[in-house]
């Protein structure tokens, strides 16, 4: 979609909203870079434009009215559009500063990938900085990426309750390692409940992506 | 728009020849045991056209070229109207659509309490089943029991059609009742001449088991049929009591019953829509009781379509459940009676909503309840598509083994809506999200949803004005009732 410039920056920042509700991806790379050449600034843009897309992608969600493909849709569409955005910011001599850094995976013994990709693309969608270390995880490499990536969010996900106990057995190592005070630990997956994350030491856990994006949130102060 | 049910049918329990055999059966009762009826000018028209009749027992008995005359001019084809074109219904004898109803005497309240059913509740009641999706055709699903015995099906009419955009089923307890109904639609379509165009309600007769059609009975058949009002003619047939206990011999009787009525009808107006209609149960042996949800009425509800579809006529069957309260009884009862009925073909499945302890409450709950089980089972009527697009192999290829997924592709989003039943107030989260969200059982997610829908006050479908004219020719025709009722005393 291309908007035309009479439409004026309003028009464009509109633009990019709905590109990322309807989870368009290319249109939200084109509009990006039509934002740029209109003269918004990409910072504008990104919180202007593409936030308060992703932020009604989760309303939706919440209210039944969109389920997961529309999410990851959006997500992707955000992405796109924010690296075209972000490319711009650096080449002006900026940089944007994440909210935070979230290490984040699915524990050793256990493969499974779309639940925690799906909050991997959630959490970069609302401006976090995602390391996704992907599935089969053991635990010295969550350590290791806690520690080099500085991270103030350790994301753990299991859908087996025979790889569940792994998630505590991460917790108790970053005790050993002393990393424990400096990372919130958040777990997820089908059969954790908030009853188990709190009896492995967990500080929090997510029931979706869109609650897990709120975890995040509120154990960072930033709700 | 008009409505277009989805098309059902797929599930067979006769075979072809033994379906034979069952149409040869029901021509020999016709022909050689006969129909009961009391209606003397009913015998004087049949007899006219060539039946044979029994003047001193009133029974008449139907050879088989008359039957095959009134086959040929009864449709298999036809329109039930509603009041806007978006509620009409386009009958045929593939296509399924559901009816609210009938006649319960007790309500089961959105507070718990069990109580006879009052005018209010009718009201809250259609306006309830007004708001669900997935019914068609509206009718009376309690009889109040603040309005007067003789002529409550005026009361009934004169709420229901007004409510209703719907086309709506009626009954009636006289020609006279059936004359009113007409005035009344009339109200709302401008003249008698445009209801007998385009009726916006239908008659159901009711016949009694075995094989007798009281002089009501007729009498209303004939004066619909004069008017050119569809016709469900009727059986409710007690399997094991009023009909014979083997299920092949009550699909014989209500075959004949309702082929007499089919005859009757286009003897008086040839081309008459008539549906060939059952709301037959067991007896249950162990105390009498009517089975409405009992395995073999389902199983007599949907062979009964194959031998209606034979005979070339749409077929209404399906009926209410036995359970108590919206429990897990309740749920396994609708849900196979439904789905059942619906991949059987039953063109109209009757009683669908609502309808408990064989036919005597109506609950508030049930009814949302059974949207929901409705929703389900058509979409597992509907099956699925196999076509290029489907077999989805070159998506399959760009995806690959290697560990992806399929949730960011464009085909999914495109095809997961249309391919999914969303379900409304069906709960599949884990344990912990449930109790999160207040814990409700089914029953209290339907009690909220219906509360909610009543809470909303959408307009009815006629004007104010035309609720109260409707509602005084109705009135009026309860005082004429009485009178008559008088005389004959």
């Amino acid at each position: 979609m291309q908007v035309g410039t009479t439409g004026g920056e309003g028009a464009v920042l509109r633009a990019l909203t709905e590109s990322v509700i309807a989870g368009e991806v290319e249109q939200a790379s084109s509009l990006a870079r039509q934002a740029l050449e209109i003269g918004l600034e990409p910072m504008r843009a990104i919180d202007e434009g593409l936030i308060p897309g992703i932020v009604e992608v989760g309303r939706r969600f919440e209210a039944h009215e969109f389920f997961l493909p529309e999410l990851i849709m959006a997500a992707e569409a955000m992405k796109k559009g924010m690296a075209v955005l972000e490319e711009a910011i650096i080449a002006r001599g900026g940089r944007r500063e994440a909210l935070a850094t979230v290490v984040i995976g699915t524990v050793k013994g256990d493969i499974h990938d779309i639940g925690k990709s799906i909050v991997a693309a959630m959490l970069t969608a609302h401006g976090f900085q995602v390391v996704d270390l992907g599935v089969d995880v053991p635990a010295e490499r969550f350590l290791s990426e806690v520690e080099k990536r500085n991270a103030r969010v350790l994301g753990m996900s299991a859908l087996l309750p025979t790889t569940m106990p792994y998630m505590q057995h991460v917790i108790e190592e970053l005790g050993k390692r002393g990393l424990r005070e400096k990372v919130k630990v958040v777990v997820g997956g089908a059969p954790v409940t908030p009853a188990y994350a709190q009896r492995i030491g967990a500080d929090g856990y997510g029931d979706d992506a869109i609650s897990g994006v709120r975890v995040v949130r509120e154990l960072l102060g930033l709700a | 728009m008009p409505r277009r049910g989805l098309r059902g049918g797929l599930l067979k329990f006769i075979r072809e020849d033994d379906l034979e055999q069952i149409r040869f059966a029901v021509l020999e009762v016709l022909s050689e045991v006969g129909v009961l009826m009391e209606y003397r000018p009913a015998l004087e028209l049949l007899a006219d056209h060539g039946a044979q009749v029994d003047w001193d027992q009133s029974i008449v008995r139907i050879p088989d070229w008359l039957l095959a005359k009134a086959l040929l001019s009864a449709p298999s084809r036809f329109t039930l109207y509603g009041k806007t074109p978006e509620w009409d219904v386009k009958v045929d004898l593939d296509r399924v659509y559901t009816i609210g109803g009938s006649c319960a005497l007790s309500v089961l309240d959105l507070d718990g309490a069990h109580r006879p059913a009052m005018r209010k509740d009718l009201v809250d009641l259609t306006r309830l089943l007004e708001a669900m999706p997935n019914l068609d055709i509206m009718h009376q699903i309690v009889v109040p029991s603040d309005v007067p015995e003789l002529g409550y099906e005026l009361i009934n009419f004169a709420t229901c059609y007004s409510i209703s955009k719907r086309n709506y089923y009626s009954q009636a307890q006289s020609a006279d009742s059936v004359r009113d109904q007409v005035r009344m639609a009339a109200v709302f379509q401008g003249s008698e001449e445009a209801v007998r165009r385009r009726p916006t309600f239908t008659e159901v007769v009711c016949m009694v088991s075995p094989l007798k059609h009281e002089k009501q009975n007729s009498e209303v058949l004939m004066e619909s049929a004069r008017w050119g009002i569809p016709l469900y003619i009727e059986v409710d047939a007690l399997c094991g009591a009023t009909t014979p206990a083997p299920i092949a011999g009550t699909l014989v009787e209500s075959g004949a019953n309702v082929l007499a009525g089919v005859v009757l009808a286009q003897l008086v107006n040839p081309g008459v829509p008539c549906i060939y209609s059952i709301a037959s149960g067991i007896m249950d042996m162990s105390n009498g009781a009517y089975s409405g949800a009992a395995p073999e009425t389902t199983l007599i509800h949907a062979a009964t379509a194959q031998v209606a579809h034979r005979f070339g006529l749409p077929y209404q069957g399906g009926t209410g459940i036995d359970a108590k309260l919206p429990d897990a009884q309740a749920g396994y009862e609708r849900a196979l009676q439904v789905l059942t009925n619906i991949l059987a073909g039953t063109n109209f499945v009757h009683l669908s909503y609502g309808m408990m302890e064989q036919m005597l409450l109506a609950s508030y709950e049930q009814v949302v309840i059974d949207e929901e089980i409705i929703g389900a089972a058509y979409r597992i009527a509907r099956g699925f598509e196999v076509n290029d697009y489907t077999l989805s192999v070159d998506l399959l290829a760009r995806i690959g083994p290697l560990g992806g997924h399929f949730l960011r592709e464009r085909e999914t989003r495109e095809s997961y809506r249309k391919d999914r039943w969303l379900p409304t107030i069906t709960d599949r989260n884990t344990w912990d999200t449930w109790q999160a969200a207040g814990g409700k059982d089914m029953r209290q997610a339907a009690n909220e949803r219906a509360r909610a829908i009543l809470a909303r006050e959408e307009p009815w479908a006629v004007s104010p004005e035309q609720a109260e004219e409707i509602e005084r020719i109705a009135q009026e025709g309860v005082v004429k009732a009485q009178a008559r009722r008088q005389q004959l005393q």
